[in-house]
């Protein structure tokens, strides 16, 4: 069959953009028909993004056109894309926290009464909305108060509230846990249904496996591939080849490192009275996963066990002597590191340059008075030692990538010196790429007799980068792996339950 | 060489670019237009008006690189200047007592100011705002109201001179000196910009914020008490109201000088501009004859353009 042009619901011409000289993006096609999910995949900074402001009128191209419905724009504004059934679902929480959901659905104010904005109008529109897709929410219920997983599902509703034609998701799955991941893809299938085409971004290729109709690869700006599903089922590991530009494994390969002597013990440890007993332990050169469901309690057995938070019970031990840890500076003190999961909000001091975020947990001193040079020195070398990719040593972090943030928050413990190292996901939001170069430095520290305790929802992390994995649920340890138990199968089922 | 540039940049910052230029550009200008602005004594005049001001700035850029603002400076100068004299001229206190006691004020209010903000996580701005009116009314109820001498103890702080040079451009350079060093070179100082630039970063590398945050304050307070030594020895005497508007002018001096609301940003040199361009401004606008009430309005308007500059240059 010939597809005619008319067909598509949008089309992207052989856009060029240009920003600085670079070539972000580089005569890329791509088209959209009613009902397909077309994904988009690729690595941080492959272009996706670009594509998507230009197909949503952000940014105008400097070669090639738009074309919506057939028709092309060539001065295409966000305004324009809106008015011609095109929605993008961004990343951001988006949402006016103080505002009821049905509020948040309906910015623009549609349903009034003699003018003035009807609260029971609206709610009645968003509660009809809501079952036509199958989303069971409270429409007079403010956002602040849900979850994190019901607010992305709100954007979605305030995204599919004007009916459009094209629905462009942006990593829409990256809040949530495995479980509320399918009911997404589920309600990504029923918008499908409808006829809506949609454009679906996630670094999640099993997702993306799971409902692609077809499957676009970008890199360095360039359209590599496109995949059909109807051509059967589309290969991912070829599609990760593409992305990352030479054959990878999705798993990262590493030697298992040799273990020592058990150094670090927690036993009986109570959050609350009415909580079972934690215990767990971590030998020397070990990694440790902590996994499970998001919201099972992972998160805050380790704020525990670093100070951040009261514990009702609980002894902790390091070498066989029991520690007193309060808070974090006792943590640090007893040789252990933290590495929280948000790297702007509490990784960094976005605003301070890469040599000040590296030695202000050590700061060298030369009669009472920091020296400058020393620290330039410190600075240098660990900028060498973990390949951290920067212009400067006094560029502000906040201009770093994710990866080399993240490679600067561990030289700060690296140079501070530690025992054990506990990270909340040290890889979230960091392109392949850069993973495994994180992976390989963490197993470098084993080998140098350092023990990580890693939390990670992040399975092939899990299963390739740790010695043993702990399962948590309900804030209980429910399962233990080691070595060749680790699978994705037997984590999961303990994680979710599954007997 | 890229090195290098970007190395001086983060020492220095964008501002010491902008204003130096700025400021010359103005001497130029008011020089051309009147020689009398291009005399040592003018100078030297400038540097003992701005004194006071430059003093208190340094306080304020400190709390302004840890993120926090102490708007009660200006009620905090008026209560030592009325304390100060009271002691002396009414209650005929021994005048280093006297000192004593305002520098303990001066201390006991920044520490105030800082337990409330620290122990009750309240917001600096709206805190200081409200001790403010605490420190003033004291200041009123201590004074009833009245002019009241300092009794001719302390002249030489605020009007003696070593040489040429004026004794408070001395206590000014002092203070800039000792604060450069203090925010650049010691722990406690890095460690105000990483609570500036993210406290939870700072709690969570194991640095006592409440307690750092609460010796700025305290440090704050003691800066204050200073500013308010130095002006009251200058004028001889004290009103509640000697110091108002000064919190406002040094919050602006450290903002124009490249320090930022949102914390870890600001240097010792760029708030001495910034001090500087403040002070130049009015010193030109008097030596050119300009009416007092545009003076203010002219004022302003430099604020703003200054402050417009030096945001569009650190982009």
């Amino acid at each position: 069959m010939v597809e005619k042009t008319v067909d598509y619901l949008i089309e992207a011409k052989g856009i060029s953009k240009i920003f600085g000289g670079t070539r972000v993006l580089d005569h890329v096609s791509i088209t959209l028909r009613p009902g397909e999910i077309h994904s988009l995949c690729g690595e941080n900074g492959a272009g996706k993004s670009t594509l998507i402001k230009v197909l949503s009128g952000a940014y105008k191209p400097e070669e090639g056109v738009v074309a919506i419905g057939g028709k092309e724009y060539p001065h295409l504004t966000p305004l324009i894309a809106k008015k011609k059934g095109i929605e993008v679902i961004h990343q951001e929480i988006i949402l006016v926290p103080q505002l009821t959901v049905a509020e948040n659905i309906y910015t623009d104010v549609p349903y009034r009464t003699a003018g003035f904005f009807s609260m029971k109008k609206t709610c009645e529109a968003a509660k009809k909305l809501m079952d036509e897709i199958g989303i069971q929410l409270d429409p007079y219920e403010t956002v602040e108060r849900l979850s994190t997983a019901d607010q992305q599902f709100v954007k979605i509703l305030k995204a599919l509230a004007p009916n459009p034609k094209v629905l462009i998701m942006d990593e829409p799955t990256a809040m949530f846990n495995m479980k509320d991941t399918d009911m997404v893809l589920d309600l990504v299938k029923n918008i499908s249904k409808k006829g809506i085409g949609i454009i679906y971004i996630s670094h999640h290729l099993k997702e993306v496996a799971k409902i692609a109709d077809t499957v676009s690869v970008l890199r360095d700006g360039k359209l590599i591939s496109t995949y059909h599903a109807r051509d059967g089922a589309v290969d991912m590991d070829q599609v990760t080849c593409d992305m990352v530009g030479r054959p990878v494994d999705m798993f990262y390969k590493r030697e298992k490192s040799n273990t020592g002597d058990v150094l670090f013990e927690v036993k009986g440890l109570q959050l609350k009275e009415s909580d079972t007993p934690v215990d767990l332990y971590l030998k020397k050169g070990e990694i440790l996963g902590l996994t499970g469901m998001v919201g099972s309690g992972r998160t805050e057995i380790i704020r525990a066990i670093y100070g951040l938070d009261q514990r009702f019970a609980g002894e902790i031990r390091k070498d066989g002597q029991t520690l007193q840890i309060h808070n974090p500076h006792d943590s640090i003190q007893n040789g252990i590191g933290y590495v929280s999961e948000d790297r702007q909000k509490s990784g960094l001091v976005l605003p301070l340059s890469v040599l000040s975020n590296l030695t202000f947990l050590k700061l060298p001193l030369k009669k009472g008075l920091i020296s400058t040079k020393q620290e330039m020195d410190i600075s240098e070398d660990m900028i060498k030692k973990l390949d951290i990719k920067t212009p400067s040593m006094f560029k502000e972090t906040g201009m770093l990538s994710g990866g080399n943030q993240q490679k600067v928050i561990i030289g700060k413990w690296l140079h501070k010196g530690f025992d054990i190292l506990i990270l909340d996901e040290p890889t979230k939001g960091i392109d392949v790429n850069a993973k495994f170069e994180i992976y390989k430095l963490l197993h470098d520290l084993t080998k140098q007799g350092k023990s990580l305790l890693v939390v990670s929802s992040d399975m092939p992390e899990v299963i390739s980068l740790c010695d043993r994995v702990m399962v948590v649920r309900d804030g209980k340890i429910a399962g233990e792996f080691t070595g060749g138990e680790i699978t994705e199968e037997n984590v999961i089922k303990s994680a979710l339950e599954v007997k | 060489m890229k090195e290098k540039t970007l190395r001086t940049r983060a020492k220095i910052g964008n501002e010491m670019i902008f204003l130096p230029v700025v400021i010359i550009a103005l001497c130029v200008i008011s020089g051309l237009i009147n020689p009398r602005f291009f005399t040592i004594a003018n100078f030297l005049t400038i540097f003992q008006q701005v004194a006071v001001l430059g003093i208190l700035t340094s306080a304020m850029l400190m709390l302004l690189v840890m993120g926090a603002i102490d708007l009660s400076y200006g009620a905090l100068i008026g209560l030592c200047s009325v304390i100060l004299c009271n002691l002396i001229s009414v209650q005929g206190v021994d005048p280093w007592l006297a000192l004593l006691i305002m520098f303990g004020t001066a201390l006991g209010a920044g520490a105030l100011n800082g337990l409330i903000i620290t122990k009750f996580k309240c917001e600096p701005l709206i805190v200081t705002i409200g001790t403010s009116y605490i420190y003033l009314g004291f200041a009123q109820v201590i004074s009833q109201g009245t002019y009241q001498s300092i009794g001719g103890a302390f002249p030489f702080i605020g009007t003696g001179k070593l040489g040429l040079i004026p004794m408070p451009m001395i206590v000014l350079v002092i203070v800039l000196l000792l604060m450069f060093v203090f925010l650049r070179y010691t722990p406690f100082g890095r460690k105000l910009h990483i609570i500036g630039g993210n406290s939870e970063v700072a709690f969570l590398s194991g640095i006592p914020v409440k307690a750092y945050k609460l010796l700025a304050f305290v440090l704050g307070g003691g800066i204050c008490g200073l500013a308010a030594f130095v002006l009251t020895s200058r004028i001889g005497s004290a009103l509640p109201t000697n110091g108002s508007g000064y919190e406002l002018n040094a919050l602006a001096a450290a903002i124009i000088g490249g320090a930022s609301f949102s914390g870890a940003r600001g240097t010792v040199l760029g708030a001495f501009f910034g001090v500087l361009l403040l002070g130049i401004v009015n010193n030109a606008l008097n030596i050119l004859g300009v009416d007092a009430f545009y003076q203010t309005v002219v004022l302003g308007v430099i604020i703003v353009i200054a402050v417009i500059f030096s945001n569009i240059k650190s982009k």
